[in-house]
């Protein structure tokens, strides 16, 4: 190596190494996760968004933000099938006071999409905020997108969802039938249109092609209240448990990684997270995952 | 046309019937306070052929009532005041050029259809909401009308969006205004949508003839009300034409075709009081002033209608077998003979169904059944927590009940085909239906199961399987199947229709839970 050629690579390495360095952070500061707890569920909200960095750190001023609840069935709140309105309402409050020009909130329901949005309590939360849209979902509007996934070649996704600057996950933890547990990850089947139904015999791979695609910038778990089976529209008081807790990560598999743990069970006994942990989406090793209490 | 004050009130009575049939609709609430279903509780043919049919009183229909005795009272009213199709004969009827009246429709042509109806109810078949003049008017609005208004309201929409994609958010405040007052939630093809609208233009095709020809010809309505009006003690006088005038047979819309006044026929619009050139005319009470012609048809047309309405009651029973294991029912109703005493054809149920579920039946209930509200779960469900149907039944065919009961309340039982259902068929996972299932303790479940897949390699897979104790055949399991056309696991009727009782619901709870 001659002198020249060494300044040249010296200078390289010092141009680039706060880029490098920025990025070797943030790929560890990917695996944290903030854990809320309280009674007050839009404070609690708050507190977790605050601890993965504020909700300045994803929406910028004049961003157009999707936050995208699980309000896909006809049940009220107290049953634990839909996001606590609560928890949506603070998100969407973050989301504007960090300056966003628009907030969507919507869901491709699975019961009659009228009353989901009544019965959640979602709409009515929203109901006369300013900037704030929460319209029910228009067909005409489901784009088909090539996601060149491992099971998915192509499916139809919601185009404000692909529009937006930001999209911010906003499931409830519960039960289902199928992938045992529904968090971050299997709550992209909002967006999703077309006959989902169908992906249910690859689920697992299916949902990382989605999520490998659409990623979720900011994942935000409600755990106010988990449904503990008979998932995932639950409708039995019994079935549901109490936890005022809300989790919040940047990166999707942690936070559902660490949600699985509120069902007592582990990050690898559901295949949808460790598929999508496979897949390079997050981290869903627990001790390879840091959890700080706000 | 002159704004008299019957033309206001047919007005007011147009727009009342428009509004509240875009209110029979879901718009945010569990419950409809005011739906079209008003027209037909204060309608006198809906009530006689019920009495007869389910030889039974219902509260539902006080308001019929009450419109008899205002008959028995006034006169024939309610056919230049209130009745909407005879408001839009009305507005239509000057565009259309007369030829000469029908001579086939004179006489006791309209004995000769009310008498039937009115038997055959006797017989058990309620055929009466089959010529019911709102009927008519609501199932082709219901079943064509509407659908195309929503289809072309939201094509433009769709259309603005491939022209200029995202910009078309700046009118979508404008949209939703008009869409969530004013159009069906969501676009629905209905059966008999072309026979129910052809029937209704074929009634404004009859003013070709005369004018009011449907209502004073044909009309059962019509005709029920005039008989009752032969009764009124108020009477027009003069009842004939003046021999120096005569402006009357041109001012009137139904009557002085002959030179007498028909009462069962005068329709109370009091054109002839408000035209008449030299003030003569006045309707006051009269016992002695009679219409003409006797009180009752003759003998001939009325034993002839009695009979014909049993001939007719007989032969239309006849059903095939095989359409009766998919004939489902709204929710609440038990009992097939019942239900066809009760139902009026209205076509309320299905507007309003929150899914779409309900669809007139064409040939699947016989002819008896035909325009009664059937239940097709591949294109729509019951929803769990919905009651809308029985909330705006007329009659209560459809019971209105508290949703609790409801969600209670058998429609059918769902039943797998193995041949078709992924899990058995292809030895995949699937169970969409299971996660639909919207009894709170599951009424289609699943097991693991070994088995060996197509390819030869043994694999776990999660087969589901129906409770039926628990099932109440809402059909959101064969309308969710993701198998393209035939689905997986199909709702059957059922002949009992015990409703699943809460506490086998409860104890299934327990055992199932994944959380210990």
């Amino acid at each position: 190596m001659d002198r020249r050629t060494f300044i040249k690579a010296t200078g390289t390495a010092l141009l680039l190494a706060p880029t490098l360095m920025k990025e070797a952070l943030a790929a560890r500061e990917h695996s944290l996760v903030a854990v809320a707890e309280g009674g007050d569920y839009a404070a609690i909200t708050r507190k977790a968004i605050i601890a993965v960095g504020g909700m300045k750190r994803f929406v910028k001023p004049g961003d157009v933000v999707v936050v995208k609840p699980n309000m896909g069935w006809d049940r009220s709140v107290k049953f634990a099938a839909n996001t606590h309105p609560l928890v949506v309402r603070a998100v969407v409050e973050e989301c504007l006071a960090a300056g966003a020009k628009k907030v969507k909130v919507f869901d491709n329901t699975c019961n009659d999409s009228r009353r989901c949005y009544v019965n959640s309590g979602i709409e009515g939360a929203l109901k006369g905020m300013k900037g704030v849209e929460c319209k029910h979902i228009e067909t005409e509007r489901f784009r088909n997108v090539a996601l060149n996934g491992t099971f998915l070649k192509e499916w139809e996704l919601y185009d404000e969802v692909l529009l937006a600057d930001v999209y911010i996950n906003v499931p409830v933890a519960k039960h289902h039938g199928l992938s045992k547990l529904t968090l971050g990850l299997k709550n992209i089947m909002g967006i999703m249109g077309g006959n989902r139904g169908y992906i249910h015999r690859n689920l697992d791979t299916a949902l990382a092609d989605v999520n490998a695609h659409v990623k979720s910038h900011l994942t935000i778990i409600d755990a106010t209240r988990i449904l503990t089976a008979h998932g995932p529209q639950g409708g039995s008081i019994a079935d549901v448990r109490v936890l005022n807790k809300v989790i919040a990560s940047t990166d999707i598999v942690a936070a559902d990684a660490y949600a699985t743990t509120l069902f007592g069970m582990k990050p690898s006994d559901i295949p949808v997270t460790v598929a999508a942990y496979k897949r390079g989406l997050g981290e869903m090793n627990l001790d390879k995952i840091k959890v700080v209490r706000a | 046309m002159k704004l008299t004050t019957a033309r206001i009130c047919q007005f007011i009575f147009l727009a009342l019937f428009l509004i509240l049939f875009v209110q029979t609709e879901y718009r945010g609430r569990d419950d409809i306070n005011a739906a079209v279903n008003s027209f037909f509780r204060a309608d006198p043919l809906v009530l006689f052929s019920y009495l007869l049919a389910a030889k039974s009183w219902s509260w539902l229909l006080f308001p019929a009532t009450l419109m008899t005795v205002a008959t028995l009272v006034l006169g024939r009213f309610f056919c230049g005041w209130i009745c909407p199709l005879g408001t839009i004969l009305d507005l239509v009827t000057s565009k259309i050029r007369k030829t000469t009246p029908l001579k086939a429709l004179k006489g006791n042509f309209k004995y000769w259809l009310l008498l039937p109806l009115l038997s055959a109810s006797l017989f058990n078949i309620n055929l009466s909401g089959l010529l019911d003049p709102i009927a008519i008017l609501l199932r082709a609005m219901t079943f064509l009308l509407y659908p195309v208004l929503g289809l072309v309201s939201r094509e433009g929409w769709v259309g603005l969006y491939r022209i200029i994609g995202e910009r078309r958010d700046t009118l979508a405040p404008a949209y939703s205004l008009i869409r969530d007052n004013l159009l069906p939630f969501r676009d629905t093809l209905y059966p008999l949508a072309l026979l129910s609208t052809a029937i209704l233009l074929g009634i404004i095709a009859l003013e070709r003839f005369e004018t009011r020809n449907w209502c004073r010809n044909i009309c059962p309505l019509g005709t029920l009300l005039g008989w009752l009006a032969r009764f009124s003690p108020f009477s027009r006088v003069p009842q004939a034409l003046c021999s120096d005038c005569g402006q009357c047979r041109q001012l009137c819309p139904t009557s002085f075709d002959q030179d007498v006044l028909r009462k069962e026929e005068c329709v109370l619009c009091m054109e002839c009081l408000q035209g008449c050139p030299h003030e003569r005319i006045s309707f006051r009470s009269s016992l002695k002033l009679k219409g003409g012609g006797p009180l009752l048809p003759e003998r001939r047309v009325l034993l002839g209608g009695m009979a014909g309405g049993l001939l007719l009651a007989l032969p239309i029973r006849f059903r095939y077998p095989e359409k009766q294991s998919r004939l489902l029912r709204p929710p609440g109703v038990r009992n097939e003979d019942d239900f066809l005493k009760k139902c009026v054809r209205c076509g309320e149920c299905m507007k309003v169904c929150l899914k779409n579920a309900l669809y007139p039946a064409a040939y699947q209930a016989g002819l008896e059944g035909i325009y009664t509200p059937l239940l097709i779960p591949r294109l729509g469900y019951c929803e769990y927590n919905c009651t809308l149907c029985g909330q705006v039944c007329p009659t209560g065919a459809i019971p209105s009940l508290p949703v609790e009961t409801k969600q209670r309340e058998v429609i059918g039982k769902a039943v797998f085909d193995k041949n078709h259902c992924l899990p058995f068929a292809r030895k995949i996972d699937c169970i969409v239906c299971e996660e639909h299932c919207p009894i709170p303790e599951k009424a289609i479940r699943s097991r693991e199961v070994q088995v060996m897949g197509l390819d030869g390699l043994v694999r776990t897979v999660k087969e589901p399987y129906v409770v039926e104790e628990i099932c109440n055949g809402c059909g959101i399991c064969e309308n969710v199947c993701p198998l393209e056309t035939k689905a997986g696991i199909e709702v059957f009727a059922v002949k009992n229709h015990t409703p699943i009782s809460p506490s086998t619901v409860g104890q299934e709870a327990k055992e199932s839970s994944i959380y210990h």
